[in-house]
């Protein structure tokens, strides 16, 4: 039997969340090793980051140790790090039968790490250090899936999941300049730049990389467009979007599933976007605009890659059924994910809780 | 015992210095509680191993079972607890010997019982030849009348079956009940057996021992032996309730080990009478479905129209011969307790046979001859709810108050139907690892047998045993573990 949608399903999102937590880890990291001197406010800008402000400012005041236990502890936070490991292992569970026990053991024993996190793991002098542990713990994961997942349809799915957050995430990165100064005020210290950007590099694990290629060194221009057009970084937007296009040339032509056409149209558009844009001499200036458009781009993919597979809508392979129209029982947990629909990360994660 | 007690290491405290099985019998030592030739490496083992350094590996085991999530979940209002079922290291051994007469008896009665239900299902002659009350069956909360004239594949309502089994003072094996529904727990006798080899190699060297591995492969093959006829090449599934199921380990493990894909309800649909499974590629035949839901959830549109862990339409299909669901529906009227009484009878009527193993002597309280006896020797007898499982609502005489055998007088008297009672059997012991050294602790034995076209019955099966001192309540619920169980390849 083919690959059940449901599992699918478990293995596009097991892989979203664990690059999720990975990602907000390298992020919350980043801000408390270089995150300067105002302590407090220093950390606002996580919020509008992740459009978190209104969410929060219901429940706490922000400071730095709210914001942090938010982001990493908070089970009433969907988006944090607590929450997100959660349902990866929930989608590990259900795909138990499916995935190499080494990868269900690690993250097992990565969910009962994250579950001990507690006030004096987060304190900020111990900040780094838990968050360096999250981060590996998350690669660990990923790199038993390389290593061991079984390369069937299974694993694009996987690879789908991680490549589509990656490139979400990295947008996101990327959007971190634009959000500060939104907490702050325009910031008008551009000494602070070069300082900045490095940090940016590190984050996204670019920083040497960028520095043997590019003489000239980090500023705006030139680290926007290494992490959005560089083919061969793997955090880097256009490596995410070309393995994202392998991958569902694998799914439609190594597996025949001919319904990945739709998806490879929404991937083409972003591929497209990225050409376009890697043309305009201005984009470090636009890159606000920009990221929001690769964000929402994502979402759409993503919406039609959860209609073409996860959803039950296809006819019946076998003959004998083919004279009754079969999925006609529309299952009512099926709400169709509106690509022009603004959505935040936190909505479409609330679906897939849900 | 000299000459073993010689490997000792004269400082260190061994595991079983001090041990005592007392007045009961013993699975390692038998009869003549002397170690016999057939235990002596294991014995030998045991003796020059140093009690900390055991109870240090069976702490490191125990931690592996939880990491690996051989767990089972329990929930409470705030939070899902992920526990493991307590492993003891060391094994309960059964000779060859014992063992064969464990798997023929356990080979007779799935035979038998599942004549009786295709009989109950069909022509009822054993109702109407008054071997089996009528009302007991048809009157029975678990009868399905709408199996009546369904024709199943090989004649087999209880594929998976698991015999509980204890054994008396004298070492006599006795049935306590059958579980002819969805019985659980084989998975902890393949992963006992691994987390055993991984971390406890050298109890068992020197012996050999029959494996257990091969369960899911021997388990498929009769799954796909009551295919539906014509199918060639079936399409096997194993149905959940899902993640949120406590026993959904053992999914996993079933599903993993038969290579097959693990279902929930919600994965299937069935249209024009046939089952189809949603793939990312459209829809795809399901055959054959060993599902794990209870009969009343299995089929909304059939029995319980609130349960969304089952499938619309599933009855219909399987009624109409195609699909296969195992174990099938209905079978709960052969292994429900008050029927047990009478499976001696039911094995005589339809293989003309003796029973290879006797049933624990018991009372049926529905019947006023039986109530009466109940009453009178109540604080000498154990008393069981005919409809749980469990464990729970089992009140044991001897250790019980005046006050809580009242109580369960008046209970008794209230619904008499509702209950059977039993002599109190003294569960043989086995050395289990405690914080003193080796204990004395009751264990039983499950089990299982698998039915197509023919019986196989895994070698060994589920030890469990009762941790607490005294104890003679074994289930998981009530603080029991469970061991790995050694069926010794031959006798000499």
């Amino acid at each position: 039997m083919r690959l059940l949608s449901r599992n699918a399903e478990c293995l596009f999102w097991l892989a979203r969340y664990l690059e999720r937590v990975a990602s907000l880890a390298r992020i919350v990291e980043m801000q408390s090793s270089f995150g300067g001197y105002d302590r407090d406010r220093g950390w606002n800008w996580l919020l509008t980051l992740h459009t978190d402000e209104a969410r929060f400012r219901e429940r706490f005041e922000p400071a730095a140790d709210t914001i942090i236990a938010f982001y990493l502890t908070d089970v009433a936070n969907p988006g944090s790090i607590r929450s997100s490991t959660r349902w990866a292992r929930e989608n590990a569970r259900a795909l138990r039968p499916f995935i190499p026990l080494e990868m269900w053991a690690q993250l097992n024993v990565f969910h009962s790490m994250i579950e001990r996190v507690n006030a004096e793991d987060i304190r900020l002098s111990q900040l780094p250090r838990t968050c360096a542990q999250i981060r590996a713990g998350c690669l660990a994961q990923i790199g038993i899936a390389e290593s061991t997942l079984y390369r069937d349809e299974g694993y694009e799915f996987f690879k789908l999941g991680l490549m589509i957050e990656r490139a979400d995430q990295t947008s996101r990165l990327l959007d971190v300049k634009f959000a500060q100064n939104a907490t702050t005020g325009a910031s008008t210290d551009q000494s602070d730049d070069f300082v900045f950007w490095s940090t940016i590099l590190r984050t996204a694990a670019a920083y040497q990389v960028f520095h043997r290629l590019e003489p000239a060194g980090a500023d705006a221009q030139r680290v926007a467009r290494f992490l959005v057009f560089n083919p061969s970084h793997p955090r880097a937007i256009g490596f995410c979007v070309r393995s994202m296009t392998d991958a569902l040339e694998m799914l439609r032509r190594g597996f025949g599933l001919h319904t990945t056409n739709v998806c490879l149209e929404a991937c083409e558009v972003l591929t497209e976007g990225l050409h376009t844009a890697a043309r305009d001499p201005a984009l470090h200036l636009r890159l606000h605009e920009f990221n929001d458009w690769v964000q929402q781009s994502l979402i759409g993919l993503t919406a039609e890659i959860d209609n073409a597979f996860f959803r039950k809508r296809m006819p019946a392979l076998a003959a004998e059924s083919t004279d009754a129209p079969i999925g006609s029982k529309s299952p009512p947990d099926v709400a169709p994910v509106s690509q022009s629909q603004k959505q935040t990360q936190t909505q479409t994660q609330d679906q897939k809780q849900s | 015992m000299a000459i073993i007690a010689a490997f000792k290491h004269p400082d260190s405290v061994s595991a079983l210095d001090g041990y005592d099985p007392r007045e009961f019998f013993c699975e390692l030592l038998g009869a003549d509680k002397q170690p016999n030739q057939l235990v002596a490496p294991l014995w030998h083992s045991l003796q020059t191993s140093d009690l900390g350094l055991l109870r240090q590996r069976a702490a490191d085991a125990e931690r592996e079972l939880f990491n690996l999530g051989i767990t089972f979940t329990v929930y409470t209002d705030k939070d899902a607890i992920d526990r493991i079922l307590p492993f003891d290291v060391i094994p309960r051994v059964l000779s060859a010997t014992a063992w064969a007469t464990i798997e023929s008896g356990v080979i007779q009665r799935v035979k038998a019982l599942n004549l009786f239900l295709h009989d109950v299902y069909h022509d009822r002659k054993i109702l109407k030849d008054g071997v089996v009350p009528a009302d007991l069956v048809l009157k029975n909360s678990c009868y399905r009348p709408e199996m009546i004239g369904v024709d199943l594949p090989c004649g087999t309502y209880i594929h998976i079956n698991g015999t509980d089994i204890v054994r008396d003072r004298a070492g006599e094996f006795l049935v306590l009940e059958d579980n002819g529904r969805s019985p659980s727990g084989v998975s902890y006798v393949v992963e006992n057996r691994h987390l055993m080899q991984r971390a406890f190699p050298d109890l068992m060297q020197g012996l050999k021992v029959r494996p257990v591995s091969d369960y899911g492969e021997r388990l498929l093959i009769k799954l796909r032996e009551v295919a539906p006829p014509g199918v060639d090449n079936p399409c096997v599934v194993l149905l959940s309730p899902g993640i949120y199921n406590s026993a959904y380990f053992e999914h996993v493990f079933l599903a993993r080990e038969m290579g097959v894909p693990l279902v929930e309800g919600r994965d299937l649909i069935v249209e024009n009478d046939r089952v189809y499974a949603y793939t990312i590629g459209g829809l795809e035949p399901v055959d054959v479905i060993y599902r794990r839901i209870n009969d009343d959830f299995l089929d909304p549109e059939a029995f319980n129209p609130t349960s969304m862990l089952g499938v619309p339409g599933l009855l219909r299909a399987a009624r109409q011969g195609r699909v296969t669901l195992a174990n099938a529906i209905g079978t709960g009227v052969a292994d429900d307790k008050a029927v047990y009484a009478f499976v001696p009878r039911i094995i005589k009527y339809y293989l003309d046979e003796d029973p290879i193993l006797a049933n624990v002597q018991t009372h049926i309280c529905g019947e006023p001859d039986g109530l009466a006896y109940t009453l009178a020797h109540l604080d000498r007898l154990v008393l069981k709810p005919v409809g749980e499982s469990g464990g729970y609502g089992i009140v044991v005489g001897p250790k019980s108050t005046k006050a809580e055998l009242a109580d369960a007088a008046d209970k008794l008297r209230a619904d008499p139907a509702n209950f059977i009672s039993q002599p109190m059997i003294d569960l043989s012991v086995t050395p289990t690892l405690t914080e003193t050294g080796a204990q004395p602790r009751h264990v039983d034995l499950r089990p299982y047998a698998i039915t197509g076209r023919d019986t196989w019955v895994l070698p060994g099966g589920l030890t469990r045993v009762a941790l607490k001192e005294g104890s003679i309540i074994v289930n998981s619920s009530q603080g029991g573990g469970t061991k790995d169980t050694w069926v010794l390849v031959d006798n000499t």
